[in-house]
């Protein structure tokens, strides 16, 4: 699977050229166009493996509950993928190791990492933000996402990230959620609510706009919904 | 930044030398004569004061044909801080000489005046033209903002009418005369475009319009030579008038059943097309088909057959999250963005406040 980035960083898709019998996995609904030999099923689960439980979990998270599996069929395929959000991509090679990114941000990967929605290692309900995790395992290629650009931070020792701006960290970092401020109320107040906090040695993508927050400040302007 | 395109003299693929001659006659409109002087004199400059897209784009138009030409730079901010500070190293001073006298002298070896001497004359018309493949067809036009925030200026000649997505037009020159027209007719109201076709008339002489697409994101150009061109409906901005804009009912199941208001506008004729994207453009060149989420199709030519259906099984159609998708078929050019104006939209809807109960 050989992936090359383009239009970045504001506009970025990806293109993906698959060899045959060579699978993507993706995010639902992140395909822009594919070429005429492509096979597609979407699953609940990772392909030819089954897992009825892994789904509702899945779906518990609060995670779409479908992703889409792509194979080319008689030859090489291509696949260009792309967000929804006006931001940049990046690629990573996992090496045996686990990645853990948020939920919005997973673009694609490689058919043989493993993806585990039902990463609790916060909860979604404590950090305010409606946001689930995903956990990437094993050996290969994974595509993700940003809103605005994507920036790298190094830790070593400790950091904190407001958990809307964490687009992925290497597992190798212990995390908790703790505030902002100096009480919790000054926290609130001040808009930032809960932050990650790291400590240890790796790395933290951060993206440098918060998804929530844009969202939010379109509610104003926005015609009231039913439900 | 601008470019210039250099001649390196060698030709690629075993092309002849008769033969790259002869293309590049053609594609100029010289003499054959005068384009084997210019391969004579190479390494020459045949075009200068290009933006990068325009001379990618003539580097590939001129490859295909067996002729190797190469991208430079022109500095012309150092000539510019030469000015300031005369000091500079005597490489760049020598650089700038040369530069000045290409520009002050219009000596044939630097400038377009070796290959094309109708260019050269109205100089003021090669700087402000980009990016039209044929740089002797059409409108003058500018883009500018390229490619995140595309905003195209077009001038129009005395007396003529270009067409213009209403409510596209930014800025105008005053002697220009809007008139609104139900252009596509009555099946406009079906197709979903709720704009209309405005008609922009340059009275007494010439007149510049400058369009602003509605969403950010790419624009493009194409001269149609008696071609027709399907556009999504979104992607139209403007014009000229010998090109026919009309929408194209597309039946039942390609219409309606899209769900993503993947009407197509069809145009045809000859002139100048602007269109635009949501995000990026990607071009396409397609052999054997392809198939394109109904979201992000932008443009596609004449050639191509198509065709709504699933993307997978009836699974997939539900919770794929891509809904339908345009199966293609044949061989032409297919036009994409990299957003979705829709897939935006239903990011939003979580955000939108719930309606209060009594």
């Amino acid at each position: 699977m050989q992936i090359e980035l383009m239009h970045q960083p504001g506009n970025t898709a990806a293109k993906i050229i698959l060899a045959e019998n060579e699978i993507c996995t993706t995010e639902a609904g992140a395909m822009i166009a594919t070429s005429n030999n492509m096979d597609v099923t979407t699953t609940t689960h990772k392909k030819q493996s089954r897992g009825i439980l892994k789904a509702a979990k899945r779906l518990l998270s609060g995670e779409s509950f479908f992703i889409n599996h792509f194979e080319p069929k008689g030859g090489p395929g291509e696949l260009w993928l792309g967000a929804n959000l006006a931001g940049d991509m990046m690629t990573y090679d996992l090496d045996n190791e686990s990645l853990i990114v948020q939920g919005g941000s997973f673009v694609a990967c490689e058919h043989q990492v493993e993806i585990d929605l039902g990463w609790q290692g916060f909860k979604s309900l404590f950090s305010g933000e409606s946001i689930f995790w995903l956990n990437l395992k094993g050996n290969g290629k994974v595509l993700l996402n940003s809103f605005g650009a994507i920036y790298p931070i190094e830790v070593d020792g400790e950091m904190i990230v407001d958990s809307g701006h964490i687009v992925a960290f290497n597992e190798t970092l212990d995390f908790s959620i703790t505030k902002a401020g100096k009480s919790w109320l000054h926290s609130f107040l001040g808009g930032e609510g809960l932050v990650c906090k790291f400590e240890g040695k790796g790395t933290v993508w951060c993206q440098s706009h918060n998804p929530g927050s844009f969202g939010s400040s379109l509610t104003s302007g926005l015609k009231p919904r039913k439900a | 930044m601008n470019y210039k395109i250099v001649l390196t003299g060698k030709l690629l693929d075993d092309t002849s030398l008769e033969g790259a001659i002869e293309s590049l006659a053609t594609m100029f409109r010289i003499p054959s004569e005068k384009a084997e002087k210019t391969f004579a004199r190479a390494p020459i400059t045949i075009k200068k004061s290009v933006d990068e897209a325009t001379g990618k784009k003539y580097k590939m138009a001129l490859a295909k044909k067996g002729i190797e030409c190469t991208l430079e730079v022109l500095e012309q901010r150092v000539l510019a801080e030469d000015v300031v500070q005369p000091d500079t190293s005597v490489t760049a001073s020598v650089q700038n000489e040369q530069l000045v006298e290409g520009v002050a002298t219009d000596s044939p070896i630097s400038s377009v005046a070796a290959v094309s001497p109708e260019n050269t004359a109205n100089s003021q018309h090669e700087e402000f033209k980009h990016d039209n493949a044929d740089p002797l067809l059409g409108y003058q036009f500018q883009f500018e903002g390229r490619p995140d925030y595309g905003f195209v200026t077009v001038k129009i000649p005395a007396d003529e009418t270009l067409k213009v997505e209403a409510s596209a037009m930014a800025t105008m020159d005053t002697n220009i005369k809007m008139k609104t027209k139900l252009g596509g007719g009555f099946s406009r109201f079906l197709t979903g475009e709720s704009l209309f076709i405005n008609e922009y008339t340059a009275e007494g002489g010439q007149g510049e319009v400058g369009i602003a697409p509605a969403s950010p994101g790419d624009i493009g150009h194409m001269f149609l030579n008696d071609e027709t061109i399907y556009l999504q409906n979104s992607a139209y901005v403007a014009s000229t008038a010998g090109v026919e804009v009309e929408t194209k009912w597309q039946g039942l199941t390609k219409g309606f059943f899209s769900g993503e208001n993947l009407f197509l506008i069809r145009c045809k004729g000859k002139g100048d097309l602007w269109f635009n994207t949501y995000g990026a453009m990607i071009e396409l060149d397609v052999d054997d088909g392809y198939v394109v989420d109904t979201g992000n199709i932008v443009a596609f030519t004449e050639g191509l057959e198509y065709s709504i259906s699933k993307v997978g099984g009836y699974k997939s159609l539900f919770f794929s999250g891509e809904g339908f998708v345009c199966r293609f078929s044949g061989k032409g050019k297919i036009w994409l963005q990299t957003r979705g104006v829709d897939a935006f939209a239903s990011w939003v809807h979580p955000f939108r406040p719930v309606k209060n109960k009594g």
